[in-house]
């Protein structure tokens, strides 16, 4: 704050202030240490005249010199215990998304308390354990002998060969929302007069391979915009619960139509091979797996990122 | 003089706190209503607009960590190694180039989000592409949160690391632990360090600040460094080390010759000799310290001879630096810190040998030409060969022989109480200086309760004097009361009422006048000389006072009427008679003229004078220059002037250029 009260209506600086302490400090300084007509031990028992320079650890050595406020503990406990108030009162005047991401949070502690509440009262004692028995149970060695039937082991090549062939899947999203056209074309106006609508601008995400090219704009009837092009889709393994981000090789059908499957659209529920030579599969033929099917969970045209799951 | 100062840099928050920060600023700053109906365009920049933000800000903060924090290798190579014992080097580059990774990657998200609004063609779309942005920009932050929390430790740290100056003069403090350098700071700064008898009760540098010869020294006091491999040191000792091979000081190495910190005087001497390579081109000086408890000529043999040795090093560095070979007074001393015995002598010649050191390294160094330009000593010529000493009077010289005599004469209680056994075992008796009727009374008690009264109650000192004050003011009220005493107004005559009237007049006035004439700094504003309205002091004043004086005032006279007149003599030949006119009632107008023509008598402005600041007169007249260029007025405005050039269009390119199927192309 500047004084303005001082002096000749001059207003007082701090580095004025801070120079004229310096002088000061200084001259006692002086007068102290560097004159010889007195004798030193004359001045063992003075005080420092100023509180001396703080140096790095000075929280502490204060601490050390002068211990703690008289009232430190007492006010430390007061405000402690007065946190809880605050606390609710807090809780109960936030407002907007504040007070639900307050709330959020304050469930998340109390779920948290709650858990560890009940650990401490579990007791340590054991308990006797009772299984129910079934009427008519019969143990092992009195049971009849089935009829066994001889299965073959087939190979998981040919399971899936197989499959193929009858054209069934088992997927994880086996059915999907029906993409109609006009949601995942949109129409292009073209021409002099702007009357000519046969262009189709293709709204969803779409894989176009490494070797595509276009067909001369005025031929072409489906834009794919390049803005929309994916190559690269986070795939989880179902069984080791992680994600890897893994490049698309093509799309194998798209659920909504033979049409889309060709264009190579990518919408949820597609079926894309991916490139898994990241994972380090082998057969057991001792061959490289480096491609493996998966579908895509998301709508990637509004998350901008293609998420799928592995079929294994 | 750059003061390494790093209390400056910002907060570093945790990676929650920096995530909420930022969101709820988004939330605050941009637009939050929007509704289906707009127009697709409106709905995409509403969007657009809040990925951008929130980019933009996290860029910022980011960069505002990575600027703040010192990059290693631009400090001074001391603070340099010091963060790098303290912090170690990899860990904080990584934690930064973590940021900075991060820093990089927000921007490319946001980038490919801001391309994919451009296709949203609904408001859930738009609004799903910029919660994705969103949530990959605070994912990529959370990454951050062990960086970022180290950062901050770091910051915390660093802010009370102490302001050492790596330039200017320093007196670094070296040796064993609790050999009392922290107590010989204590003594010489007023740096209040911890002094404990145990060991590395200093656990890092400490800076203090002492004076000598008008000039500012800096204090560096080290923990204490054992004598190990280099390899084995830990980080408290790596500090000493560091200062010690980057600042350029006077080292104070310090020896303990009682042995009372529990090494001996051996194995400090294979300390010394084991770093002595660090005391390179550094004025070196060995202190004993604690010779209350042992004197340094009471050493064995073999630990003086090690004493002697460590002395011949250190003699080595002040041949080093151009002293006499025989100079030893300022290498070896010996000092108490208890009894503070010889802890003045080895402050002063510690900071006198750096000084002396430090100007010798400058004037041998090429920057000297830039400032023998400024120094000028200008020597005044000897009128005569009479010697001038000072004068002070006898009867002063002799009070002040009288003054130390009675000082060494006197013989004070502190004497008297170290005579008798010191403080706890003399009290001093309060009571001899009493002054009392009778000598015998000073050593009676005085009892406190007397007959049921307090005593104190009834003392009074002056008990004498107030009984025959009260007994005159009895007498002279029996007196009053049988005299009548004059009333003011009624039994005056008129005449004598009229007197009494006009002296009280005139004694008001007096007053007046006098508080008004009273010339100190609150009753009137202090206006300087030139702008002496009453016209006091003139020349024709002076010329009087100094002919009473005996003494010839013409050419005192005419100085100061040439400074008033100016060169510009000859150009007014008419105001010859107003030459002679310097009366109190002299013409106002030949008094503002006279005035506005004052120039000093000194050379041309553009002459070189020595000791000016300048190498020569060129340089002079272009610094001149430069000053009046500056205070020419600048065109703020940017308006043109009709100084200003103008290029007109001659053809304009709207008119000249394009097909027209029909149509005049003068106007288009």
């Amino acid at each position: 704050m500047r004084d303005y009260r001082h002096g000749r209506g001059k207003p007082r600086t701090g580095w004025e202030k801070n120079s004229q302490i310096q002088r000061r400090s200084l001259t006692c300084f002086n007068l102290g240490f560097t004159s010889t007509l007195f004798r030193p031990h004359q001045y063992r028992r003075l005080p420092p005249p100023v509180a001396a320079m703080p140096q790095g650890d000075y929280i502490e050595r204060h601490r050390k010199l002068h211990g703690y406020r008289h009232d430190h503990f007492e006010r430390k406990r007061k405000k402690e215990a007065r946190e809880v108030h605050k606390r609710s009162a807090m809780a109960q005047k936030a407002l907007g998304i504040k007070g639900k991401l307050f709330a959020k949070k304050r469930y998340a502690e109390k779920a948290l308390m709650k858990k560890t509440l009940a650990m401490h009262e579990e007791s340590s004692s054991r308990r006797k354990v009772d299984d129910d028995v079934h009427e008519g149970a019969v143990p092992a060695y009195l049971l009849d002998r089935d009829t066994t039937t001889r299965a073959k082991v087939l190979s998981n090549t040919i399971k899936q060969k197989r499959k193929e062939k009858a054209g069934k899947w088992e997927v994880p999203l086996p059915k999907v929302r029906p993409v109609a056209e006009d949601e995942m074309f949109k129409v292009i106006r073209t021409g002099k007069r702007k009357t000519k609508q046969w262009k189709r601008m293709v709204t969803k995400a779409t894989f176009v391979g490494p070797s595509f090219t276009r067909k001369p704009p005025k031929y072409e009837r489906f834009i794919r915009p390049s803005g929309l092009r994916f190559n690269k889709a986070h795939v989880t393994h179902p069984e080791l619960k992680c994600t890897f981000n893994l490049e698309i090789i093509g799309v194998k059908k798209n659920p909504n139509g033979s049409m889309y499957t060709s264009l190579g659209v990518l919408t949820k529920g597609t079926i894309i091979e991916v490139n898994v030579s990241e994972l380090g599969l082998v057969t057991p033929a001792g061959k490289v797996v480096w491609g493996k099917y998966a579908q895509v969970t998301n709508n990637p045209e509004n998350d901008g990122c293609v998420n799928g799951v592995l079929l294994v | 003089m750059v003061q390494y100062n790093f209390k400056k840099i910002t907060v570093v928050p945790s990676a929650t706190d920096f995530i909420n920060i930022i969101l709820s600023r988004t939330q605050r700053q941009t637009p939050t209503v929007v509704h289906k109906g707009y127009a697709i365009s409106r709905l995409r920049q509403f969007y657009m607009r809040k990925v951008k933000y929130t980019q933009q800000n996290f860029h910022d903060k980011l960069s505002t960590i990575i600027e703040e924090f010192p990059r290693l290798d631009d400090i001074h190579p001391f603070y340099g190694d010091l963060l790098h014992v303290l912090y170690n080097k990899d860990h904080y580059k990584l934690a930064l180039g973590a940021i900075n990774t991060a820093r990089n990657q927000i921007g490319k998200v946001a980038k490919d989000y801001v391309k994919l609004l451009k296709y949203g063609d609904s408001l859930y779309r738009c609004k799903s592409l910029k919660v994705a942005a969103l949530g990959r920009m605070c994912t990529l932050v959370k990454k951050l949160s062990g960086s970022l929390a180290y950062l901050e430790q770091i910051r915390q740290h660093m802010a009370r690391l102490p302001s050492i100056d790596p330039n200017t003069r320093t007196l670094l403090i070296c040796g064993y632990p609790n050999v009392g350098k922290s107590s010989f700071m204590n003594k010489i700064t007023r740096a209040d360090v911890d002094v404990q008898p145990y060991a590395f009760t200093t656990k890092s540098l400490f800076v203090g600040h002492t004076d000598y010869k008008y000039l500012r020294y800096q204090v560096i006091d080290t923990p204490g460094i054992l004598d190990r491999p280099f390899e084995d040191r830990n980080i408290i000792e790596m500090c000493s080390i560091t200062a010690l091979a980057h600042l350029r000081s006077a080292v104070l190495f310090f020896l303990d010759i009682s042995g009372s910190c529990g090494y001996s005087i051996v194995q400090q001497a294979a300390l010394f000799h084991s770093i002595k390579s660090l005391f390179m081109n550094k004025p070196l000086m060995i202190v004993c310290n604690k010779t209350d408890l042992q004197p340094l000529e009471g050493l064995s043999e073999g630990d003086m001879k090690l004493v002697m040795e460590m002395k011949a090093e250190a003699m080595k560095t002040v041949i080093g630096q151009g002293g006499e070979a025989t100079d030893d007074e300022g290498v070896l001393l010996t000092m108490s810190t208890l009894t503070e015995d010889g802890v003045m002598a080895v402050k002063n010649a510690a900071c006198g040998r750096l000084l002396n050191q430090r100007v010798e390294i400058k004037m041998k160094s090429k920057k000297i030409n830039d400032c023998l330009n400024r120094f000028h000593v200008a020597i005044p010529k000897p009128r005569d060969q009479k010697e001038r000493p000072a004068c002070i009077p006898q009867a002063v010289l002799e009070a002040r022989a009288q003054q130390a005599a009675e000082k060494e004469k006197r013989k004070t209680e502190r004497d008297l109480e170290d005579e008798n056994g010191g403080a706890g075992v003399y009290s001093a008796s309060l009571k001899k200086n009493y002054i009392l009727a009778n000598e015998e009374w000073k050593e009676d008690i005085l009892p406190e309760i007397l007959d049921g009264h307090n005593v104190a109650d009834f003392i009074d000192p002056d008990i004498l004097m107030r009984l025959e004050e009260l007994e005159r003011e009895e007498g002279m009220r029996q007196v009053e009361d049988d005299e009548d005493f004059e009333m003011d107004g009624k039994d005056l005559t008129p005449e004598e009422q009229e007197a009494l009237a006009a002296i009280r007049k005139k004694k008001s006035m007096l007053i007046q006048q006098h508080r008004v004439k009273k010339s100190t700094a609150e009753s009137r504003p202090t206006v300087p000389r030139k702008f002496d309205k009453s016209r006091e002091f003139t020349t024709k004043r002076m010329g009087r006072q100094l002919s009473s004086l005996g003494l010839d005032p013409s050419l005192a006279i005419e100085r100061a009427r040439s400074r008033s007149r100016g060169r510009k003599r000859e150009r007014s030949p008419e105001r010859g008679d107003a030459m002679d006119v310097d009366t109190d009632e002299s013409n106002k107008k030949l008094r503002t003229r006279s005035r506005s023509r004052s120039r000093s008598m000194s050379r041309p402005p553009t002459e070189f004078v020595p000791g000016a600041g300048f190498k020569d007169s060129e340089q002079k007249v272009k610094a001149i220059k430069l000053a009046k260029k500056s205070v020419k007025k600048r065109n703020k405005n940017a308006r043109r002037g009709e100084a200003d050039r103008v290029i007109p269009t001659l053809k304009p390119k709207h008119l000249f250029s394009g097909k027209r199927s029909i149509g005049k192309t003068d106007r288009r």
